[in-house]
């Protein structure tokens, strides 16, 4: 066991339960003692994962993050992702991932990786656009365009 | 008979039809990739079929679910590497078969184990399911409270090395389930304010981020940036010899038999089934060190436990609402968002829906010996030679895609990010997601049943203990919870 993650889970877990069960209080009646029970269930419950891993007599090193720096790239280049993916459009942002996200990752072979979104991209498009039909953020290319005409 | 003739006219259409057999082959090729699997993968394909038909929709559980479990052999046979956590016991005999040049005929046997199981269990589907559900026909508010406890509490403590973490995560997917308008009050409960939230976290976008972001970002952490040369995936023929699938049989029976009870479980998964299985077979061997050395008979045991597992999981989804596992979670989430409540219900409101998806569980089976045989396979295995980090963004846009198209929001898109972060690092500290997803899943209707149930007895608890069936569910579930707390403090004392 880990003591120190598994002290700061049951204190994220305390945290939870007593916000819970105190924005329960404001709710009336049997709508809000039920999420209240729950909130102090898992008071008591963070609680005692907490006081077993202080009272655990050994530490078990467990390593949280196994490659922190490509993990944190991986989140960092998901995350900006999300962000475009409405002002750009979803193509366009996801084509963008398809190169980006392999390079940034180390990989360095950038034709492979173009060859893999120029098959992957009119796939994703034919499945959702063309047969489900799915209606997907709008490319700001296309509205350039209509503008420049 | 009527219900399942009348069922089978339904799925023998074009739509069913085409859609078990493109999923089933989605479904090698998911279980091929390491690093994806089947519940990723039908968590990624839920959303995409709201607007299908149900018998649609299920057909691509289907086809996903048993198609993986046996695409997840291929890189266990070829490459020592479990395509999926239930392929980890085909590693053990499937490897030194390859490696001593047997990769064929190891990747065949597996293909016929895991057909064969697959069908053995959609028939315990077909032959319990409808008599479970029968006996549940007399169930009050109050069983239906114990039953959905007594399903996540089994699952709770089962799943994971800790079952105090276990119920805490069981509890966190109650109090997620609460959140938005009390259809029984019109109270809004945890929005803070947000109008986006009045209907409650979406049980998708939760379940995508949970279940397919963690491996993605573990993909990128391995960040295999070669993938595999061809000469790791030459194949050559092999057919069966005389008398080699006879001295199967009695392995695919022992091992269909443990894989539809470890199905029936709630919390016992397929590697679980896998394992057992293979220690069955080894346990009945005349010559046990034999295995873990290239048996074949270690291949079939595995795989056809690990297939056996998967319609049998769906008993206690289907008759009574509560899934055994994550695959049978997900299963439930496609019934309501067809707007169906699982449950006992279900066989009397929707026979032609619930025979169907039992139908096409056992024709998604069949079809793993016309669309897993060694073509199929030579053809799957060389989607390995991949570079594994081009899986990072294609995934990832998939789920973006997924998750975009159910309500048209990008704050959707902000919570999956949210929960797949955060499912990456609970998962790090042993905390089991399965429990947070079947509180999301069954909390609702546990509020339901109990404020039904106290109102039915003008606000008496001992309405919920005093009913014979519901007692005897509220004492399983009450031991359900406390034997491994117990166990755990004996041990402790033990080792003191």
């Amino acid at each position: 066991m880990e003591k120190r993650q598994d002290i700061v889970l049951g204190l994220i877990f305390v945290s939870i339960g007593i916000f819970a069960a105190w924005m329960a209080t404001n709710y009336k009646g049997a709508s809000g003692i039920y999420p209240m029970v729950l909130g102090l269930v898992l008071t008591l419950l963070g609680a005692t994962v907490a006081i077993k891993a202080l009272r655990q007599p050994t530490n078990q090193p467990r390593t949280l993050i196994d490659v922190p720096a490509k993990l944190v790239t991986a989140a960092l280049v998901a995350t900006i992702y999300v962000a475009l993916v409405m002002p750009l459009g979803f193509y366009t942002a996801s084509f963008l991932l398809v190169l980006t996200m392999p390079l940034a990752l180390g990989f360095r072979r950038l034709a492979y990786a173009l060859v893999v979104a120029l098959v992957f991209m009119p796939v994703v498009f034919l499945v959702f656009s063309v047969l489900l039909e799915k209606p997907l953020p709008r490319e700001v290319i296309l509205s350039l365009i209509a503008v420049g005409r | 008979m009527e219900f399942y003739t009348n069922a089978l006219s339904h799925v023998l259409t074009v739509g069913p039809l085409t859609a078990m057999i493109g999923a089933t082959l989605l479904g090698v090729f998911i279980g091929a990739l390491p690093g994806l699997n089947p519940v990723m993968a039908i968590a990624l394909l839920l959303p995409l079929t709201y607007s299908m038909d149900p018998l649609v929709a299920l057909a691509m559980v289907a086809g996903i679910y048993n198609g993986s479990m046996y695409g997840g052999a291929i890189p266990a046979i070829l490459l020592r590497i479990p395509g999926t956590p239930a392929s980890i016991a085909t590693t053990f005999d499937g490897f030194p078969m390859a490696d001593r040049g047997e990769a064929s005929k190891a990747l065949k046997i597996a293909c016929w184990s895991s057909a064969i199981g697959g069908i053995a269990s959609a028939i315990a589907l077909m032959t319990m399911g409808p008599m479970l559900a029968r006996t549940t026909l007399f169930f009050g508010p109050a069983e239906y409270f114990w039953i959905a406890i007594f399903g996540m509490a089994s699952v709770a403590v089962m799943v994971g090395s800790d079952p105090v973490k276990g119920i805490m995560a069981a509890v966190l997917g109650l109090l997620i389930g609460t959140m938005g308008i009390d259809n029984l009050s019109g109270q809004a409960r945890f929005t803070f304010g947000q109008t986006w939230l009045l209907g409650g976290l979406d049980l998708i976008v939760v379940l995508v981020g949970l279940y397919a972001l963690p491996p993605v970002l573990q993909l990128a952490e391995k960040c295999d940036l070669k993938g595999l040369s061809a000469a790791q995936l030459k194949l050559a023929g092999a057919p069966f010899e005389k008398g080699e699938i006879r001295g199967l049989i009695p392995t695919w029976l022992r091992a269909s038999g443990i894989g539809i009870g470890v199905g029936i479980l709630p919390g016992a998964g397929g590697n679980i089934a896998a394992f057992l299985s293979y220690n069955a077979a080894k346990n009945a061997s005349d010559d046990p060190s034999s295995f873990g050395k290239g048996n074949p008979q270690g291949v079939a045991a595995a795989e056809c436990g690990n297939n056996a597992d998967n319609a049998a999981s769906m008993i206690p989804a289907l008759a009574l609402g509560i899934p055994g596992n994550v695959v049978a979670a997900l299963v439930l989430s496609a019934l309501t968002i067809h707007g169906l409540q699982p449950g006992p219900q279900l066989f009397h409101q929707n026979p032609t829906l619930v025979g169907g998806f039992m139908m096409e569980m056992l024709i998604t089976s069949v079809l793993i010996f016309a669309l897993g045989g060694a073509l199929a396979t030579r053809v799957f295995a060389q989607f390995q030679r991949l570079p594994g980090v081009l899986l990072v963004p294609t995934i990832l846009i998939l789920m973006c895609v997924g998750v975009y198209v159910i309500n048209g929001r990008p704050v959707d898109l902000w919570v999956m990010l949210a929960t797949g972060f955060a499912g990456y690092l609970l998962e790090k500290v042993n905390f089991p997601l399965a429990p947070v997803i079947l509180g999301m899943i069954l909390g609702p209707m546990a509020e339901q049943s109990v404020r039904r149930a106290l109102l039915i007895s003008r606000g008496d608890p001992t309405e919920l203990v005093t009913r014979p069936i519901s007692a005897v569910l509220a004492i399983v579930t009450v031991l359900v919870i406390v034997w491994p707390l117990v166990k755990m403090i004996r041990r402790r004392r033990r080792v003191n």
